[in-house]
């Protein structure tokens, strides 16, 4: 089979499609970037929120933050897999329209009916709303979320698809064989590809776990004698939520292993370390939700002793792996530092430092005492802002990249690079001292992390949108051009 | 997409949306016991006139009722769970009832489903636990097994054994009004709104 | 030779169904909760898939033209099968056997029979989305029968109920883990089939 069997005829073009991906998330990051700073600037009492719109807000950063995150983590994801497998360009698009629609049934749920239980949806909150949202709006949100997830789970069968039809297996296509010396590592998948079958993998289960919460979430909604275990569906939803979010980063990490190789011209190593690393992350990644309930009580202790330990190992194969292979592709390999290629290696060590407060906040007796401060935020933030996103928009300036006139995307990435450290550390800061998270209204002795965060926000958003701004000037010519080589 | 793709998907789509409508009762009831609820709540219907004998031997008639108003449940006498919450339930109702109604005529009746077992000293002894005195709350049996038959039809009342000698059913309280019509049938734990109903439909 | 194969698919069906109309073994089937909804459910359903392959050849052209991709027919299994999901619809199936009645015709007509001229339209992109909304589908109802409270059916005890749900959660777990070890080890006849469907949608196009 080959790929032009599978082409479909879509009136637009594969690169076209990227970019249209690219220009969606581009404009939801600034958008939710601003709702993020509106959040900050409240706490910092330099404007006045309500609190019950506060929590709209918050709901809204989150659900269009892990949105727009699985959205250009799989234009990443597609663009570079589609050099190896068959895919459709059909299916990608629709999961883009997807999308949109489910973006406007959860905006709606937010803006006009005031849904505001944060996106993660705990149940049986959205049907406890003491009266702030009603029964139609917490349904819009769950359909919304359920539309997303049905355009993903289409996107990723069919890439699904392409690598079976190329390589049997799922276990082929990650690399098992080379992993344990089994094969010689040369015959290995390209990494696009091993990263690619891991995401699908745990991205497949974790849809399908928050499509089952959220059938029962709507049920339980209008017909309140189903009821569900609490418990259990927390497990799901953060099963669910943790592997979306993970995965986000695994997808855009291709980026990587694809663009720092045009630059410095050598080609990713790929050894038997780097497939056992994505085989075992597979693995963690699936087991170490776990860690999000180190706070249950009613969880048995067995689940979280055994989420301590997983989440201490989870990042690290593959980070390890991409750090040590970033740095001896970069070392003395003469490349001349550009935007994107700065982008994704920013990506790689925010993630790598991100990870870090992970592990501490990952582990249980740290965990009872930091888990409901900034800190988590804090470290999050920092691999997603400074990581995952910094690969993204790497990606992107990548993809419009043309000419060697850097001055104003330079501008752009320092002011993003400089804004982002203060904004995260004014989170870890302000943890670090207990300061809670999710409090709408602050008191005067935590202003000032409040307001250092909102200032470092204020700078990163500039750089944004900067680097986004450019990113759209360079589209239409990007859309005929070939990728960088 | 081919010809003929759109006809059948609208036709498949209507049809089906249409029986889940029908199943529903309008997308509001997925079980049984909220079918019932809605369809007396929506056209109440006249209970059967059937002859019953109470836990003082007395016997008496459905239609004796007329111009009261009357909470009906059903039970059997030897039942260890809900008949006796039931029972405590009611009892409170009528205390509430009594404070607040004053002498407005509310009755509250007891119907056995399980003639084999409940005879008159079965049914004095329920009476006694909880302090029901005939004729304000009496704890009745059906005189015959038609009775039994049409009142259970009427009230929508599924027994099934349990396994262990004794009964399942659908545990509610029924609302008769004083024409003798099933109007409202209400959930035996929400005592309030049990007591709420109750007060609005006597009030009439 | 077709002659002789359709009629031994077809005395197969009327066989089974005639099999599970059968007084005794209706009754049996039905009185467990668990039973009735994943044993007799689905066999009533396997009849129609039978009837389904041996009247292939004859279906009306209309049908096999309009079932694009055959979205429409999986599209009417699923709501007869969610209509059948009711729990006052199992009741009412148990109290009425008019309704019984109703049951067994619409499950092998209305489930097992498109199920069986839909499934060989649909490309392997829509098999595959389909099982993956089956299966958690099916869990979720599973864990709501296990975690609800109170009876759902008059007819049967709260139980019954939960080992209903627990059947029904096994079911999407081995559905769900048959599924996995399938993709991870390969794709059985990947080459003929995968490029068969593959290249499905722009024939129907």
């Amino acid at each position: 089979m080959t790929m032009a069997a599978t082409a479909t005829r879509s009136a637009i073009s594969p690169r076209a499609a990227v970019l249209a991906y690219l220009a969606v998330s581009g404009i939801v990051l600034l958008l939710m970037m601003l709702l993020g700073l509106t959040m900050r600037l409240a706490q910092a009492q330099w404007i006045n929120v309500q609190p019950d719109f506060f929590y709209v807000v918050m709901t809204m950063h989150g659900a269009g933050m892990v949105g727009i995150a699985g959205l250009s983590g799989a234009a990443v994801m597609w663009h570079f897999v589609r050099r190896h497998v068959p895919v459709s360009t059909a299916i990608f698009l629709t999961n883009l329209v997807f999308f949109l629609i489910g973006a406007v049934l959860i905006l709606g749920a937010g803006f006009i009916g005031g849904f505001g239980a944060g996106w993660t949806f705990l149940f049986p909150l959205p049907a406890h709303s003491g009266s702030l949202w009603s029964p139609n709006a917490a349904a819009s949100y769950l359909v919304g979320l359920m539309v997303i997830g049905v355009g993903f789970l289409l996107l990723h069968l069919d890439i699904a698809r392409g690598i079976l039809s190329v390589y049997g297996g799922l276990g082929a296509a990650l690399g098992v064989k080379q992993a344990f010396g089994l094969a010689p590592e040369k015959d290995g998948p390209p990494p696009a590809v091993t990263a690619s079958t891991m995401v699908l993998i745990v991205n497949i289960l974790g849809i399908l776990f928050g499509a089952a919460v959220l059938v029962v979430s709507l049920v339980n909604l209008y017909v309140p004698s189903f009821t569900f275990s609490a418990l259990v569906a927390k497990n799901m939803i953060y099963f669910f939520g943790h592997v979306f979010i993970n995965a986000t980063i695994y997808m855009a990490v291709i980026a990587v292993y694809e663009i720092l190789p045009v630059y410095t011209h050598r080609k990713w190593k790929t050894n038997w370390a780097f497939y056992l690393a994505w085989v075992l992350s597979t693995v963690f990644v699936l087991t170490v939700y776990t860690h999000h309930l180190l706070m249950d009580f009613a969880m048995p202790t067995w689940a979280l002793v055994a989420g301590q330990l997983i989440s201490w190992l989870s990042g690290l194969p593959v980070l390890l792996v991409t750090a040590f292979g970033t740095l001896t592709i970069v070392y003395r390999s003469g490349l001349k530092w550009n935007p994107a290629a700065a982008l994704v290696f920013l990506g790689v060590a925010g993630w790598s430092i991100g990870v870090i407060p992970a592990i501490a906040d990952g582990t249980i007796a740290v965990n009872s005492v930091m888990h409901n401060t900034q800190w988590v935020p804090g470290h999050f933030h920092t691999y997603l802002l400074l990581g995952m996103i910094a690969m993204v928009i790497g990606f992107m300036t990548y993809l419009t990249n043309p000419q060697p006139r850097y001055g104003f995307a330079w501008l752009g990435f320092w002011l993003y690079l400089g804004g982002g450290i203060i904004f995260v550390l004014a989170f870890l800061l302000a943890g670090s001292e207990s300061v809670p998270r999710r409090y709408a209204v602050h008191v005067a002795k935590w202003l000032p992390y409040d307001r250092m965060g909102s200032v470092g926000a204020a700078l990163a958003i500039t750089g944004v949108l900067i680097l986004v701004a450019r990113f759209f000037a360079g589209m239409r010519a990007a859309a005929y051009a070939e990728d960088p080589t | 997409m081919t010809r003929g793709f759109f006809a059948l998907l609208g036709l498949v789509l209507a049809a089906g949306i249409a029986a889940l409508y029908w199943g529903t009762d309008g997308f509001r009831v997925v079980t049984s016991e909220g079918a019932r609820e809605l369809a007396v709540e929506r056209s109440p219907r006249a209970v059967p006139d059937v002859a019953l004998f109470d836990q003082n031997g007395h016997a008496f008639t459905l239609a004796d009722y007329r111009g009261h108003t009357v909470l009906v449940d059903f039970i059997y006498t030897r039942c260890p769970t809900i008949c006796s919450v039931n029972g405590d339930d009611f009892q409170r109702v009528l205390t509430r009832l009594q404070k607040n109604t004053g002498d407005r005529k509310i009755d509250l009746l007891s119907i056995s489903f399980d003639p084999a077992n409940d005879g008159l000293p079965a049914l004095q002894l329920y009476g006694d636990r909880f302090g029901a005195e005939a004729p304000r709350w009496r704890i009745a049996v059906p005189a015959d097994r038609h009775g039994l038959a049409a009142l259970l039809k009427t009230f929508g009342v599924v027994v099934i054994p349990d396994g262990w000698g004794g009964f399942v059913h659908n545990s509610a309280v029924y609302l008769v009004d004083a024409q003798g019509r099933l109007v409202r049938i209400l959930d035996p734990d929400a005592s309030e709104q049990l007591a709420v109903a109750t007060e609005r439909v006597a009030a009439q | 030779m077709n002659t002789r194969f359709m009629s031994s698919r077809l005395v197969a069906a009327t066989g089974l169904w005639a099999i599970l109309w059968f007084a005794p073994l209706r009754l049996a089937l039905e009185r467990d909760m668990a039973v009735h909804m994943i044993v007799q459910l689905p066999l009533l359903a396997c009849v129609g898939y039978l009837l389904a392959v041996a009247l292939r050849r004859h279906e009306p052209h209309w049908i096999a033209q309009g079932d694009w991709l055959g979205i429409p027919g999986l599209l009417l299994v699923i709501f007869a099968t969610s209509f059948w999901m009711l729990p006052r619809m199992l009741d009412a199936a148990l109290a009425d056997p008019l309704i019984d009645l109703v049951k067994f015709l619409s499950l092998p007509l209305l489930v097992g029979l498109p199920l069986g001229l839909s499934w060989r339209r649909m490309p392997l992109l829509g098999r595959a989305f389909v099982w993956a909304n089956f299966i958690p589908k099916l869990g979720a109802i599973g864990g709501l029968y296990l975690a609800a409270p109170t009876r759902l059916c008059a007819y049967y005890r709260l139980d019954q109920q939960a080992v209903a749900g627990w059947a029904l959660i096994a079911v999407a777990v081995a559905l769900g883990a048959t599924w996995f070890v399938v993709v991870f080890v390969g794709w059985p006849a990947a080459d003929g089939e995968a490029a068969q469907t593959c290249r499905a949608p722009q024939e129907a196009a």
